[in-house]
């Protein structure tokens, strides 16, 4: 991940980028296609945690969240969400299947537009 | 970049994920709408001055795409808001923190501010430049146009001085005193008089390299020299011309801005104060008019 959030310590997306990078790819659309997973990634985390949080504590969430101090949002959510931790790398992990399933669908697009 | 005959699989990808992306997005604001709405009526000090820009809390800021496949995508960018744009092109090549830009960052700026604006912008012009282009900006009071200029002549209806009226007039003149010398300035008052005044910036002019060496020069090139004035947060610019010299470098701050200009780019003093782009106008004809600049 090129941006650091208050989730990061979370993500292991290696198992997405080995098999991004079994296809025949420019560095620009390697980038491209990093910077698309992230933002998957970090709509897909926004949404565990709104969906866990009461309306008041929303409103701090996305003050803390744009003020980008990532240990003071880390805090709160913890204090607030239960096994936050677990929830969240649950939302990536899910994702991360969609992504896989993407990259392997466009492997075999890869191989039939080759033969 | 064009993008390569038969990578048919970087396409799929490209146009799966933007997809998948598109969709989380509209889930979440469906889902939190009332938390969103709340956040973009209660954080004009915080990033935000629209639901659109509201986005940006749920997308980090994305890599270049790929000309080909954003020319693909054009029909869907056309549709959102290009204060966004402007934002997120900013926030890639600005520094965390508010400082003179380097070299490097000046001219990345300085793209991205004449991509989106058509006019001329220049961190140096005529072989002159202030002591920075982003910094801090302060809230400035009225300044007295002509003699006698006071807050019961100086706006135009009722609505502007119910609107500006509490920032009060400044005791002292500009930096080139009063913008017209009539002295029954009501009758002859110009409309470039009243814009002057109205979208005017102090800038540290006295900190502009070169200029204890040269006093009479620049302080002839600063003369209501147009500025474009950008808040990087929102995306909303203004063109500003210089009329004061200020603020002293102990405030802490780099520039100050009319209550208008404030106003319009939503930037306030004081504990809330934040940071703007200041780059210069090249307008040898006098062709842009000052105020507001829509995206």
């Amino acid at each position: 991940m090129k941006h650091k959030f208050f989730y990061t310590h979370l993500i292991q997306i290696t198992d997405v980028t080995i098999r991004l990078s079994e296809l025949d790819l420019t560095e620009d659309e390697k980038n491209h296609l990093l910077s698309l997973m992230e933002a998957n990634i970090h709509s897909a985390v926004i949404d565990t945690v709104l969906s866990e949080l009461s309306k008041e504590d929303k409103k701090i969430f996305l003050q803390n969240l744009v003020s980008e101090n990532h240990e003071k949002t880390w805090e709160h959510l913890k204090s607030r969400i239960e096994k936050l931790d677990v929830k969240i790398t649950k939302a990536i992990e899910n994702l991360k299947e969609d992504l896989i399933k993407d990259v392997l669908e466009a492997q075999k697009l890869s191989k039939e537009s080759n033969s | 970049m064009p993008v390569k005959k038969g990578n048919s699989h970087y396409q799929f990808l490209a146009k799966k994920w933007t997809d998948r992306h598109r969709d989380l997005q509209s889930k979440i604001f469906t889902k939190h709408e009332e938390s969103f709405k709340w956040f973009a009526d209660n954080s004009k000090q915080l990033v935000v001055g629209s639901l659109a820009g509201i986005m940006l809390l749920t997308t980090p800021v994305l890599d270049k795409i790929p000309q080909a496949f954003s020319s693909g995508s054009a029909q869907v960018a056309q549709t959102i808001d290009k204060k966004v744009f402007l934002i997120y092109d900013l926030r890639k090549v600005l520094p965390s923190d508010v400082r003179a830009l380097t070299p490097d960052e000046e001219k990345d700026v300085t793209t991205v501010l004449s991509r989106n604006f058509d006019f001329s912008i220049k961190a140096e012009l005529e072989g002159k430049r202030l002591n920075t282009t982003y910094g801090i900006i302060g809230a400035e009071q009225h300044l007295a146009r002509f003699p006698g200029d006071n807050m019961f002549t100086h706006f135009k209806n009722a609505d502007d001085a119910q609107k500006y009226w509490s920032s009060g007039m400044a005791p002292g003149l500009g930096a080139w005193r009063y913008f017209t010398d009539a002295s029954d300035a009501l009758g002859v008052l110009t409309q470039e008089d009243i814009d002057r005044e109205k979208y005017y910036i102090a800038v540290q002019t006295f900190l502009a390299p070169g200029f204890d060496s040269n006093t009479k020069e620049y302080t002839d090139f600063f003369k209501y020299r147009k500025m474009l004035v950008v808040n990087p947060q929102n995306g909303k610019a203004i063109v500003a011309d210089i009329a004061d010299a200020g603020p002293s470098p102990w405030t802490g701050k780099q520039l100050g801005g009319s209550p208008e200009v404030m106003s319009y780019l939503e930037r306030f003093d004081g504990a809330q104060k934040g940071a703007v782009l200041y780059f210069f106008i090249d307008d040898p004809n006098d062709t842009i008019p000052l105020g507001p600049v829509n995206l």
